[in-house]
């Protein structure tokens, strides 16, 4: 079956490679990401990984000035996730911690503009595929086929009427799946302003801030480099992460598939971190020393073009 | 001065004993020669990859480049344990280096030579299988806390809102074990 799937890729790839990106799928990425952005609903999805499955609930209140999202795990303990206009709190009731994450501007990134949709066609032979019907909507499918093996590739499935997205499919190049996310149910229209409140108690809770500045890892000696065909550099900061010292972070994108590197020093830990790779569904993460630091790679691409970046990076004492 | 190199290579030196061969080290050119030719022979001996003899000059100008490093005390470095069949004592040692480099030097130069020049070039396949697969390790919190970091710039966000981001919290069993 899967194989199957495979040549099925393989002949969108030979067939298509050529052409350019179908204008009527790029049109449809840009209904969903437009949709993503302007709707208010509630919603329950299924993420799998592996053989993990996790359902969640999800709601998305769009109000003048910004928009509010909540998202709870319901299996398991009950993590939340709370994104507003200015930051994104993990609420983790397990360890009786919140992790809280500034954003930075909004209008600059991570939108999906019509440019990047544009060049994404560069890496991936964008298509229309048949429609489906999720959760009681109709579904345009969507494929998006990667052009070499360095990313994963996609298949998404948005309401011919409103363009949210339904189900989202990321696949190797076996064709099989390595993560997926589907709505079971979903409700578009406006959402009460208590569905997107932490429900958590939360007055003693420890609070983890990851403050972020901007960096210039190259003048510290460091070199990066995505030494993969379409990621280009997007942004390059220093951040705290848990209570360590200052970490690095570069982050590559190919427009989808996104690569963080962080870089930190190894000395002043308790136990040696392992090195090797770790891989959760679509994301790899790939670990090693460098100059007494360690380098941590986490992307949402193959194991094999996480660890060709990770392995670029390199220290050479500033002059 | 050779012997007592050899002696210190097969970890038969008291740790008082260690600092006239180290001295050496550090100063004569000979004496360092020597420890670079017994390891060499052990090498070879052993079945050992062989580096090439442009490596110590590469490692230094490696370590010269690279930030201070945290080096621990000299009073915990332990000299490796050799096999005990290797060489018996240092004096046996000299004799099997004299006669291997004898050996090496006599040995006619037909077909492959003794293993020393070719290996150096291409390190074995073995090397090679472990740049390219390396080793798997558990997701662990700490890996969540970079997923949380990463999730902010990845642009699946525009498509899918904050959908993703149950990556970053997902399955808290992982983040007890840690």
């Amino acid at each position: 079956m899967s194989r199957a799937f495979g040549a099925w890729v393989l002949c969108v790839f030979a067939g298509v490679a050529q052409a350019q990106a179908s204008p009527e799928a790029l049109e449809w990425l840009r209904r969903i990401s437009v949709a993503t952005e302007k709707l208010s609903y509630t919603g329950t999805f299924v993420y799998q990984q592996g053989n993990r499955t996790e359902t969640s609930r999800i709601a998305r209140r769009v109000e003048p000035g910004g928009s509010i999202e909540r998202l709870e795990v319901l299996d398991g303990s009950p993590r939340e996730v709370v994104r507003t206009r200015d930051e994104v709190r993990c609420y983790l009731p397990d360890s009786q911690t919140i992790k809280v994450d500034r954003r930075r501007d909004q209008r600059s990134f991570p939108a999906l503009l019509p440019a990047e949709v544009q060049s994404l066609g560069e890496h991936y032979t964008i298509t229309m595929d048949e429609m489906r019907r999720i959760a009681g909507f109709d579904c345009q499918a969507i494929v998006l086929a990667p052009r070499d093996e360095l990313r994963y590739g996609y298949q998404l499935w948005a309401d011919v009427h409103s363009g949210m997205l339904l189900k989202a499919r990321a696949f190797n190049r076996n064709g099989e799946t390595v993560e997926q996310f589907t709505f079971t149910q979903l409700e578009i229209g406006p959402v009460p302003r208590e569905r997107v409140k932490p429900r958590v108690v939360t007055r003693t809770w420890r609070i983890e801030q990851v403050a972020v500045s901007p960096a210039n890892l190259a003048q510290a000696g460091w070199s990066v480099s995505a030494d993969l065909p379409g990621f280009r550099k997007v942004i390059e900061i220093t951040r705290m992460l848990r209570e360590s010292q200052p970490v690095g972070q570069v982050v590559y994108s190919d427009g989808l598939a996104a690569v963080s590197v962080f870089i930190e020093p190894l000395a002043g830990r308790a136990e040696a971190p392992a090195m090797g790779l770790a891989s959760m569904g679509a994301v790899n993460v790939y670990t090693r020393e460098v100059a007494n630091h360690l380098v941590t790679v986490v992307g949402e691409a193959p194991a094999a073009s996480v660890q060709r970046i990770g392995n670029t990076v390199s220290y050479r004492a500033p002059q | 001065m050779k012997s007592k190199i050899s002696a210190m290579m097969d970890g038969e030196l008291d740790p008082g004993e260690l600092k006239e061969p180290l001295a050496a080290l550090g100063s004569d050119a000979e004496a360092r020669e020597s420890w670079r030719t017994y390891h060499l022979i052990s090498d070879a001996l052993r079945g050992d990859a062989i580096l090439s003899a442009d490596c110590t000059r590469r490692v230094s100008r490696r370590l010269a480049s690279e930030p201070a490093l945290i080096a621990p005390l000299p009073g915990q470095v332990r000299a490796p344990v050799r096999p005990r069949w290797f060489v018996p004592s240092a004096l046996a040692a000299s004799i099997a280096a004299i006669a291997f480099v004898g050996w090496v030097a006599l040995a006619p130069q037909r077909g492959p030579a003794p293993a020393i020049a070719p290996v150096a070039q291409t390190p074995p396949p073995a090397q090679v299988a472990r740049v390219a697969e390396p080793a798997k390790v558990p997701v662990t919190s700490a890996t969540q806390d970079y997923l949380f970091a990463h999730q902010a710039f990845s642009p699946r966000n525009s498509l899918q809102g904050m959908a993703p981001y149950v990556r970053s919290v997902s399955d808290e069993t992982v983040q007890k074990k840690k």
